[in-house]
Order: structure tokens, then C-alpha cells, then sequence
């Protein structure tokens, strides 16, 4: 277990994704027609990246994330760079949002490092932490077809041991917070728990990085207090979307865990009210100590529109400051 | 034995065609198009899904759900009584809808899947199958802050519905299709789902499948061969529990056998089909038999989605002569 070193109490965070800005989303299109060289469009991922770093300072968030504005999907991108995987095509997700769901068609495992070098370029950005950011093996299995190996439990093990040497890597590059999503960790809560609760030690087995899980859309309180086992610091989880409703679950058992808490929704376009972000903050409090409280969005923001993100991050970032302050009793932002 | 699917069929091409049901709809969402103009884009996508399973030789076909958002709202926002809430995900898949919320009494007001229905009969030359979500799943999947009960809820559903079942009845269907997944997973409320189903029917005397997807119906056989169906509809790949089910008592009812797997891109061969067909016909025989996908196709890429139908009704043709050697 890692300690949270120096970040400030109610620290601010985001959990991954950011919405990548009109140029960019243009240049992938062109890159897919190859109108544009893998040079220009990394080019303009740098700068949306940059761009995102200076947002996030501006704002005033403790913790902060590249924004994944080179990636596509967050299943789909370590599939891409990865052995044994395919893409078959795209499949919906809700509405008319789709995604290139991978196929499993050989043994996985990694040809080389995949985040290292942009967890590298965002941290060389500023001097505030920056996160770095992984698909859990779980899920990337979960959300993969699978025409290879004869069972679930294999190829999670073989992803595990893969996502594993990953954080590894980027620990020794110089990250001291690293997340590591299992969004599906709740697909199978009865078959495959156990099977993503082995998965995650071999994860996170001998990192002294402070490790955060992100889980969302599903059935918690199913698998609460059992996830409380899961072998990361900090579980990060959307309580907005569902008004709190969450808070009743871990009063039945002592959440033990750093909980980073969803504030606002990542899903509506509204922007929520600082006194609103405050308020969720102060009925968490009822639950969880403040010394085990970090302050994030729901989910990943990539779907909402720049203004919206923006408005949300200040919401989040100003609604935890009031809040600090009233524990605080001071108007220092940060723990002396 | 005949071929049938479940219902949904992907909307879209695959890359780098680009989809165009996916872009009309951004386009519909920017305010760019009005709803006549989608309607028509999701009538010629769905004339083409048609033509799909035609050609493929797929001998009961449904219109492939193009219309539909999700099952769930689909119904909800057509019937009275519901708002619709965040998203949440579908069972254990990466598939997620929008919530219903059941605020007040719910009602059918008019017809919902009638025009879908007659739609796509004129636009095929096989039989059409139109597929109505079951009350059940539908007060399951939804949120519920008007009745004092799950129970009243299913079957204020099962009442509401039952009009959708007699409004097509009206138009010509011979054959409706109830989905009703959620059974698979809340097996303890069976008494309250059997009152609904039963609701549900009342007066209804068109060819009648339950599907259950997503699981098996351990627990509830031989029972469920009592309520008011006259085909069961199971899943034999994420219910391969149903295998051993089934084997507990007669089957008297006619089966719909889910026994390609819609949710994974390997495609089966004609021998996996065949030895299938072989372990089923030993306790149904061929002509009560429909053998179909587990599930609906939209959980997989086009041209998978098409190759699946291929193995089926390439598989089911080689099972029914390999039955013919076996008896003469």
C-alpha cells in the first residue's frame, strides 16, 4: 500500500479520457483515409494533449491525466498494440456510439512498452503528478471476442501478467500514481470475481506507486464489500450518476480502501452547480473519512462536448476547495 | 426443422463503409434533418437487413430491430406512465440503455411495433417474426417509483402489452415473439413472472414464443412448459446449463434452440451444428424444432453477423439430411 505522498485533502483527479478537440478528430479521420502522415497526426495528439494539461492546471486539479487524446478506445488501443488481437469491426455500444471491439486470435502479450512514452510527454508538461493510465486485464478480456483460448481464466491470467509488466514499466519511467480500470469487473460478480481479483495482484504485484481502480456502470453493491479486496489503493467510483445511492452500500461495511468519489455525471450535458459538487462531498463525508477521499468525475469525459468538460472540472475542483475550506477551517488549499 | 434469429441485427456496415444509419442519426441529433428523413434512412436500412436474411435463406425473419434504441425504451417511451432515466449496462454485456422510469400508471396508448411489423412484411418474402419485449424484463430493466410492488408493476406491464400483442394480431402476425431475458437471472420471482406472462396472453391466439436468453432455465422446468407459450425459446451457449435442464422431463412444447453463439466472432462449423442438432432432435423431434442464434446478432460486426447466419442455415441443411440418413 502507498501512501498519497503530498497530495492536498479532497485532492482533485480525473478518471481518464478527455473529448479531443474539433482538429483532432478531423486528422484521425484523414489518418484513416491515410490523407495525413502517423507524423502530423501524432503532432496534433501532442498539442491536444498539451492543451489538456494547461486546462487541468488552470483549473486547479491535484492529479492529473493526459486526456487519452491518442486513443480511440480504451480496450481497443491496448489491442492495437498488442499481439494476438484483431479488430473486428465496430459494435454499438448505446444510441449510435460504436466501438472497435478487438478479437482475441493468438497468444497475447506485449511487443513493447505502450503508454510509457506519452505518460513521458504529459509529465515533461508539469510539474503536478500525472497519472499513468491502463486497461485492467478483466476487462480488456471481457471486451475482446475470443477465438483463441479455450477459457476466460487463461487468457485474463496471460493479459494480467502482460498489463502487469506495462505498470512496471511505467513506474520505473516515473509514475507514482497509476490506474489500472476494471470497468467490467462486475460483468460475472458470481464465475469470475475471484478470477479479477487474482488478476489484479499480478497487476499491481511489487509496485510502490500509489494504484487506483476505476469501476463503473454496474452492479456494486453486488460485489461490495468483496471488491474492497482488490489489490489497489484507491477505488475510484461513479456516485453521481446514481444521486449517492452508493453511500447506503458502504455503510454496511467499513469502506477500507482511499475511494476516489464521482462527483459530477459524465453522461448529462448539464453542468453541475459548485454548491451541488460540494453537497455530494459533504454526504460522502458522512461515510468515508476525509483522509481517504479524492474528488473525480464519474467516468471518463471523452463524450462531452470541451465547454461541458471544462465547466465540470471547474464544478469539481471549486466544489472540493469549499469544502476543504470547511474542514479545514482555513482558506489554505492544501494540508500543512 | 427450420432456421429463425432472435431479433437484432447490427445497423451498420462494416469499416470503412461508412454507416449510414450511424450518420443520419448524428445528423437527425444536430438538428440538421428532420424525423421523416431518418425514418426514411432506418426504412431503407432496414429493407436491406430484410433482403440480408432473405438471401441467406433464413426461413423465419424479424425486421432487425433497426428502429429500436435499446428493447427496453423502445416500449417505455411509446407507452404512458415512463420517463427515461441514465444509462445503465444491459445483463453482462458492454451494451448499455437508458432507463426506464415507471412514475406513473403505466398504459399502451397505441400500437408500437405494428407499423415495424407490416413494414417489414411487405418488404420480405419470408415469414416476419415481430418481437415484443416481455413485461417482465421490462419491469426488471426498469425503475420502478409508482407501484407498491414488482408484481403489480409486471403486470400493469403484462396488461399494457397484452394490446400490443392483440394490435398485431390485428395486423397478421401468426407468430410473436416474447423476450423475455431477465428470467434467466431472477429465477426467484417466477410466480410473478408466470402471472404476468399469463396477463400478457390473455385472449392472444397467434403462435406464441417465450425467448430467454443470457442464461438457462435451471429451476424452472419443467414448469415454464406450463404457462401460456407455445414455443420456449433458450440459449444454449451462455444457458449451456439448459443442456442438462432439459433432459429432467418431457419437452412438450415446441423449441426454439439458441445454439450459434451471437456474442462471439468464431463462427461455427457445420459438424458443431450437426452434433447440435443430433443431441436436440433426441429429445424434439425436426418438426418442432427452430434453430437460431443464442441471442440477438448486434452484439457482432456485419460481415460476422452475416457469416453466422451462412453457418446457420448451411448447418441446419446438412442436419436435416444427415436426419433423413438416420431414419431411413
Amino acid at each position: 500500500m502507498s501512501s498519497r505522498m503530498n497530495l492536498p485533502l479532497l485532492a482533485t483527479s480525473a478518471v481518464g479520457s478527455y473529448p479531443k478537440p474539433a482538429y483532432l478528430l478531423e486528422a484521425r479521420r484523414k489518418a484513416l483515409r491515410q490523407q495525413i502522415s502517423k507524423q502530423e497526426l501524432t503532432a496534433l495528439e501532442q498539442r491536444a494533449t498539451r492543451e489538456w494539461i494547461q486546462i487541468q492546471e488552470d483549473i486547479g486539479l491535484d492529479l492529473l491525466v493526459d486526456g487519452e487524446q491518442y486513443r480511440g478506445d480504451m480496450v481497443a488501443y491496448f489491442a492495437d498494440e498488442m499481439e494476438g488481437f484483431a479488430i473486428a469491426g465496430l459494435v454499438r455500444s448505446y444510441g449510435n456510439r460504436y466501438y472497435p471491439k478487438p478479437v482475441v486470435v493468438g497468444p497475447v502479450g506485449r511487443r513493447h512498452p505502450v503508454t510509457v512514452e506519452w505518460f513521458k510527454f504529459a509529465q515533461s508538461l508539469t510539474k503536478r503528478p500525472v497519472k499513468g493510465m491502463l486497461t485492467g486485464p478483466y476487462t480488456i478480456a471481457e471486451w475482446s471476442f475470443n477465438e483463441h483460448y479455450p477459457t476466460r481464466r487463461e487468457l485474463v491470467l496471460e493479459l494480467a501478467r502482460a498489463v502487469g509488466e506495462e505498470a512496471r514499466d511505467l513506474e520505473k519511467a516515473g509514475a507514482r500514481y497509476i490506474q489500472i480500470d476494471e470497468p467490467a469487473i462486475h460483468t460475472r460478480p458470481d464465475e469470475d470475481f475471484e478470477l479479477a481479483l487474482e488478476a489484479m495482484e499480478i497487476v499491481t504485484d511489487g509496485l510502490s506507486a500509489y494504484t487506483v481502480s476505476h469501476i463503473c456502470y454496474g452492479d456494486v453493491p453486488r460485489i461490495y464489500p468483496r471488491v474492497l479486496k482488490l489489490a489497489v489503493d484507491q477505488l475510484d467510483l461513479a456516485l453521481k450518476n446514481e444521486h449517492f445511492a452508493l453511500l447506503e452500500t458502504f455503510k454496511q461495511a467499513r469502506f477500507t480502501k482511499d475511494i476516489g468519489v464521482g462527483v459530477v455525471d459524465a453522461h448529462s450535458h448539464r453542468v453541475e452547480s459548485v454548491e451541488e459538487v460540494a453537497e455530494g462531498i459533504r454526504k460522502t463525508l458522512q461515510v468515508i473519512p476525509a483522509e481517504q477521499i479524492m474528488v473525480s468525475p464519474d467516468c471518463g469525459l471523452k463524450t462531452r462536448a470541451i465547454d461541458e468538460t471544462v465547466g465540470k472540472l471547474r464544478a469539481m475542483v471549486d466544489g472540493a476547495k469549499v469544502v476543504r475550506n470547511e474542514l479545514t477551517g482555513t482558506r489554505e488549499p492544501t494540508r500543512a | 426443422m427450420i432456421t429463425t434469429v432472435i431479433g437484432n441485427y447490427p445497423k451498420i456496415p462494416d469499416l470503412p463503409a461508412p454507416g449510414k444509419w450511424r450518420s443520419t442519426v448524428e445528423r437527425f441529433q444536430k438538428g440538421q434533418i428532420d424525423e421523416t428523413q431518418l425514418q426514411h434512412v432506418e426504412d431503407e436500412v432496414t429493407a436491406e437487413v430484410i433482403n440480408e436474411q432473405v438471401q441467406m435463406g433464413i426461413d423465419v425473419i424479424t425486421d432487425g430491430q433497426i428502429r429500436w434504441e435499446d428493447a427496453q425504451t423502445h416500449f417505455a417511451r411509446r407507452l404512458s406512465g415512463f420517463s427515461i432515466n441514465g444509462l445503465q449496462r444491459y445483463f453482462d454485456t458492454n451494451i448499455y440503455f437508458r432507463e426506464p422510469v415507471a412514475e406513473h400508471a403505466v398504459a399502451w396508448t397505441g400500437p408500437i411495433t405494428v407499423s415495424e411489423f407490416t413494414f417489414a412484411r411487405e418488404h420480405s418474402s419470408k415469414p416476419v417474426k415481430p418481437v415484443v419485449t416481455g413485461p417482465f424484463t421490462l419491469a426488471a430493466l426498469s425503475r420502478n417509483v409508482h407501484y407498491p410492488t414488482l408484481k403489480e408493476f409486471a403486470i400493469a406491464l403484462g396488461r399494457a402489452l397484452n394490446r400490443e400483442l392483440k394490435a398485431l394480431e390485428a395486423a397478421g402476425a401468426e407468430v410473436i415473439q416474447i423476450d423475455e431475458p431477465a428470467i434467466c437471472q431472477r429465477k426467484q420471482d417466477f410466480d410473478i413472472f408466470a402471472e404476468a406472462s399469463r396477463v400478457l396472453t390473455d385472449g392472444v391466439k397467434a403462435k406464441k414464443i417465450l425467448c430467454t436468453y443470457f442464461g438457462d432455465i435451471g429451476g424452472l422446468y419443467p414448469q415454464i412448459l406450463d404457462l401460456p407459450f407455445d414455443v420456449i425459446g433458450l440459449d444454449f451457449v451462455a444457458g449451456y446449463r439448459n443442456w442438462d435442464v432439459v433432459a429432467a422431463a418431457p419437452f412438450t412444447r415446441e423449441l426454439q434452440a439458441g445454439v450459434l453463439d451471437a456474442r462471439n466472432t468464431r463462427v461455427e462449423s457445420v459438424d458443431e451444428l450437426v452434433r447440435a442438432v443430433r443431441r436436440l432432435t433426441a429429445f424434439v423431434s425436426p418438426g418442432r424444432l427452430m434453430i437460431s442464434p443464442s441471442a440477438g446478432l448486434e452484439f457482432l460486426p456485419r460481415s460476422v453477423a452475416r457469416r453466422k447466419l451462412a453457418a446457420l442455415v448451411e448447418g441446419t441443411k446438412v442436419a436435416n439430411q444427415d436426419l433423413k440418413g438416420a431414419r431411413t
